[in-house]
């Protein structure tokens, strides 16, 4: 009877997270989608500490306590240009609460079976991946570390050697029926390899990858949980993890898309930096013509005689902070009659739908902030394209050069409209280190400088000027 | 390499096959260029404003036999006063211009026998790749615009409506037959001018487009669709014909202004403007046949005239673009150098059959007509492939948006399993040969709780899987830290380890640190989901 209560509250709270995800499949529903997400793990936390058997309670409650305070004070305090590492942090979290739960479930287990002591070493050294990972991840998007990828020689028979060591240890660990020092020391050395393993797999990795790499942790935390399931039998840990590993799986594969990656390439790393080996002549991918620069009162006139407006924004609009005066911008646009759109590439930023959460955050209204498939065929008839702070994901040369290293990736087509004002700090490449034609094209005009401070500019500028017409 | 711009000297041709800017871009890309003496005089370009950017000016036929290539807008007369032009270029020398092959075999005949390298700028292939290489477009749009500014001239009233002390005038009605680049520019500059716009097109795909301008889309109650490949219109069925017929009729009433501009390649101008339609037209009223030159798509037109049929001003000039030679001289040489850099430039010229736009505008090489091109593997699917950016539909008869045709699509059947599916066998196939061989070690009932937990598990991938693809891209971040607080799950593993049977002091402390982490876990990713889904409102 006990079990049966214990499993029908799993149940419920596994439907509740499926239902939670569902929920997300649209603005509208998705705020229930997470309060479902809450209660579910609300049933289930509850279950199983008033399961009968449940002793040592304020131990475990302390944590309880101890971990919502933290967790609460990091989410209500994170700005949301900060949103990549703070997920990248949680998912390391996870990690560890992995590996942590592998060694208390060894040493509380007094018989094992050989199933059962493979079930914690891959619990514990996926988990141990997934927090080291995870921590590099965080570290490289807080910029403590640079977004370089770190390219150790032979780096991919490093990483078969770690594996195969991995292996190698866990032959004591599973001979040993109970946990007696050798296989005590092989688990701990199987951490600490695969700590090692989950750090090189992530440095290796550049800049431009990030969005991947932060989606493919996700998955690797969702699969430890699964893992953990095995482990101790749990079918709700099963159910949970496996969700949460296609979530991150897909997600990765949605981006992988975008930047016409191989996800195997993505996971073993080494693209995101790799210095991009110029065929021939450095000269001829040289895109021919100038760089035409524009100032803020050209900008602003183009913009009040314009009917249809595009902004396609990018990461360095996360970094400037300039999502609020952006919005200044299309509010003023709006009222002045102007048809105003946002264009969203799915890499744009370094989390999957970073923009959408910033341009939200502006209070931008979510249905005029359309995605590239949405909004591509339309580039044509479009009057003035504002690129705030992208680079590769509107560089026309994914598809007219073949030698190009994003070639074959699908690009937002900023220039096929009339005028493009490109905002940019300096006249250097994106994170994939490829040069932009896009910059000297006929109709592209170059705003160089803080997107903040030009956007300041702007906004001031259209104030006057439409504050003029009005009057 | 030298580059020849000769005089063009087909009657009423204005244009030009380089502008001073266009001068500019072929010496950037290392060539040297020879302007022959006047011959940007008609498109308002003298010859002192081509040195001064570094062209020569050389005579006629220096222009035509002193140089390796040679650049013209129209192809090469075979009839010109003074013996056929084709014999004027150095034998073996490369020739750039309009050439249109299927109706010039003589001109194909006359290559080869010079030993020409021949590109047609009217056979560049109408892909996205080759857009900036477009002359038909890019000419088609100057014909659109200027059909109208000629309507405009013979139109005795205003344009767009208005009310005056004097009295009210109605706005202009505009019909505009075919859709395509040049009825796409038509139909911007009359709405510009302020009429009544209404458009016809056999192809439902440009629907929105002329609605983008301003348009009314007109389409007959027949379910057919008028596209045929490669961004033009095809050959209708007789019903839908009658029935398109009767729309006309119905319009001929009420409209001022008619510009037709349905081409199909290869074949007569279709005829979709009778007689009786004129007759049914009110006099003043203007049309204006974008087609002339092929035949044109009204009864009556006259190539190159202006006639005058019952009180309806029927216009057929052929020489739409000459007459704004300056702009479309300047378009033209801008499509030449996109094309010239595709060749390579002066330095890396190179006539590469294996490169699909130049393979397309090749028609006669050493001696041998290379035309028509091969056709290159499928690549136009049926539909457009739905993981393709939508592809912008701008076909049409005169001219269309080459965009048409890039929704590529891997052509050939899939096999029944893919590679992956097999994989999954394969991986299955091991796990029941290893559980097969542990089983009989490690007892059967933990072999079998496993493949429990493993059937839970699978199925709880495959709902993952249907479930998250439905995730809009724009709840990517919140989906991402919504699945982190729900990985936080494992908490349950610490909990248990306070379980009575646990007995190890020790597990139950590392339990309760897991305890911790996963809270923060949980708390801190359902709050700061709530928070962002908090920001989303419309």
């Amino acid at each position: 009877m006990e079990y049966a209560l214990v499993s029908v509250a799993y149940l419920t709270s596994a439907v509740l997270f499926i239902l939670s995800l569902r929920g997300l499949s649209s603005q509208d529903s998705a705020r229930r989608g997470n309060a479902y997400g809450m209660i579910g793990m609300g049933i289930a936390i509850f279950a199983t500490l008033t399961r009968s058997g449940m002793d040592s309670y304020w131990m475990i409650l302390v944590a309880l306590v101890i971990g919502s305070v933290i967790g609460q004070r990091m989410a209500g305090s994170v700005a949301m240009t900060a949103m990549p590492e703070l997920v990248a942090l949680l998912h390391s979290f996870v990690g560890v609460a992995a590996v942590l739960v592998g060694f208390a479930t060894y040493l509380a287990s007094s018989h094992g079976g050989t199933i059962f002591e493979i079930e914690i070493f891959v619990d514990v050294f996926i988990g141990a991946i997934t927090a080291a990972g995870s921590v590099v991840a965080y570290l490289k998007l807080k910029g403590s570390l640079s977004g370089k990828p770190l390219l150790l020689p032979s780096r991919h028979m490093l990483n078969l050697g770690l594996v195969g060591v991995c292996v190698l240890l866990a032959i004591p660990f599973v001979a040993a029926t109970e946990p007696v020092p050798v296989s005590v020391i092989a688990l701990v050395g199987v951490t600490v390899l695969a700590l090692g393993l989950g750090a090189h797999l992530v440095a290796a990795i550049g800049g431009a990858d990030m969005p991947v790499v932060v989606s493919m942790l996700n998955s690797y935390s969702g699969w430890t949980a699964s893992a953990a399931g095995f482990m101790l039998g749990n079918d709700l840990l099963i159910v949970v993890g496996a969700l949460v590993g296609s979530s991150g799986l897909i997600l990765s594969i949605i981006m992988c898309r975008a930047m016409n990656r191989s996800i195997v390439s993505v996971i073993f790393g080494g693209f995101g930096g790799e210095p991009v080996a110029k065929p021939g002549g450095a000269e001829a991918a040289q895109p021919e013509g100038d760089i035409q620069e524009t100032d803020v009162t050209e900008v602003v006139e183009r913009l009040l005689s314009a009917r249809n407006v595009i902004i396609v924004p990018g990461y360095g609009m996360a970094v400037a902070r300039a999502q609020h005066k952006v919005q200044e911008m299309a509010q003023i646009l709006k009222d002045a009659g102007v048809r105003l759109r946002f264009a969203i590439h799915p890499v744009a930023g370094r989390l999957p739908g970073h923009m959408n959460v910033l341009l939200a955050e502006a209070n931008v209204p979510y249905d005029i902030v359309l995605e590239m498939d949405e909004i591509n065929a339309d580039f044509g008839d479009t009057d003035v394209v504002l690129v705030i702070g992208a680079n590769d994901i509107v560089n026309p040369s994914a598809e007219t050069d073949a030698s190009s290293p994003i070639y074959g990736m699908p690009v937002l087509q900023a220039w096929l409209s009339k005028f493009v004002v490109v905002m940019k700090r300096g006249r250097s490449t994106g994170y994939a280190g490829v040069d932009n034609p896009l910059f000297y094209h006929e109709s592209a005009h170059m705003l160089f400088g803080d997107a903040s401070a030009s956007m300041d500019g702007i906004v001031a500028e259209l104030r006057a000027k439409s504050a003029v017409a009005v009057g | 390499m030298r580059l020849g711009i000769p005089v063009e000297t087909y009657p009423l041709e204005q244009r030009v096959a380089a502008s001073p800017a266009a001068v500019e871009r072929y010496r950037k890309l290392g060539f040297e260029v020879a302007v022959a003496r006047n011959a940007g005089a008609d498109a308002s370009f003298p010859d002192s404003a081509y040195e001064a950017v570094g062209a020569t000016i050389v005579d006629q036929a220096e222009a035509f036999g002193g140089v390796d290539v040679v650049l013209k807008v129209r192809a090469p007369r075979l009839d010109a006063e003074g013996g056929s032009e084709v014999d004027l270029i150095r034998e073996g020398a490369t020739l750039i211009s309009f050439v249109a092959p299927a109706q010039n075999e003589d001109l194909l005949k006359a290559f080869c026998a010079r030993n020409l390298t021949v590109l047609a700028m009217d056979q560049v292939p109408r892909i996205t790749r080759a857009q900036s290489m477009d002359a038909l477009s890019s000419m088609a749009n100057i014909a659109g615009y200027r059909a109208v500014v000629e309507a405009s001239n013979e139109f005795g009233s205003f344009f767009t409506g208005q009310f005056t002390a004097a009295g009210k005038v109605p706005p202009a009605k505009v019909l505009v037959i075919g859709a395509g680049v040049a009825g796409l520019a038509a139909i911007g500059a009359a709405r510009g001018l302020g009429a009544i716009i209404r458009a016809f097109d056999t192809r439902e795909s440009v629907r929105d487009q002329i609605k983008s301008l301003g348009g009314e889309f007109l389409t007959v109650e027949i379910e057919e669709s008028g596209d045929g490949g490669g961004g033009y219109a095809k050959v209708m069925s007789p019903e839908f014909i009658e029935a398109e017929m009767a729309l006309f009729r119905e319009q001929a009433k009420d409209i001022d202004i008619v510009i037709t501009t349905a081409l199909i390649p290869g074949k007569k101008a279709p005829l979709l403007w009778t007689r009786d339609m004129i007759e049914i037209m009110k006099p003043g009223s203007v049309v204006v046949d974008l087609a002339a030159e092929n035949g044109g798509n009204c009864e009556v037109t006259v190539a190159d005239q202006k006639v005058v049929v019952d009180g309806v001003t029927v216009i057929g000039y052929t020489d739409l673009t000459s007459r704004m030679a300056n702009v479309a001289s300047d378009l033209y040489g801008t499509n030449l150098a996109h094309l010239l850099k595709e060749l390579g430039g002066a330095e890396g010229w190179n006539v590469d059959h294996e490169n699909e736009v130049l393979r397309g505008a090749l028609v006669a090489e050493k001696g041998e007509v290379m035309w028509p091109a091969p056709k290159v593997e499928p690549k136009a699917a049926p539909a457009p492939a739905a993981t393709q950016p939508p592809a912008k539909p701008a076909a049409t008869p005169q001219a269309a948006s080459p965009k048409a045709a890039t929704a590529a699509a891997t052509g050939g059947s899939p096999p029944i399993f893919s590679q992956k599916a097999i994989a999954i066998g394969a991986a299955l196939a091991l796990l029941w040969v290893v559980l097969r061989f542990t089983s009989g070690t490690t007892g059967a009932t933990a072999a079998s709780i496993f493949v429990q937990h493993l059937t839970v598990f699978v199925l709880a991938c495959f709902v993952g899987w249907q479930v998250i693809w439905s995730v809009t891209a724009a709840l990517h971040t919140p989906l991402m830290s919504v699945t982190n607080a729900i990985s936080g799950i494992i908490v349950i593993g610490g909990i248990l380890m306070g379980m009575k049977n646990v007995d190890s002091g020790a597990a139950t402390f590392i339990g309760a640190l897991a305890v911790l982490f996963a809270t923060i876990n949980i708390v801190g990713g359902f709050q700061v989901t709530r928070r962002m889904l908090r920001m989303f409102h419309k």
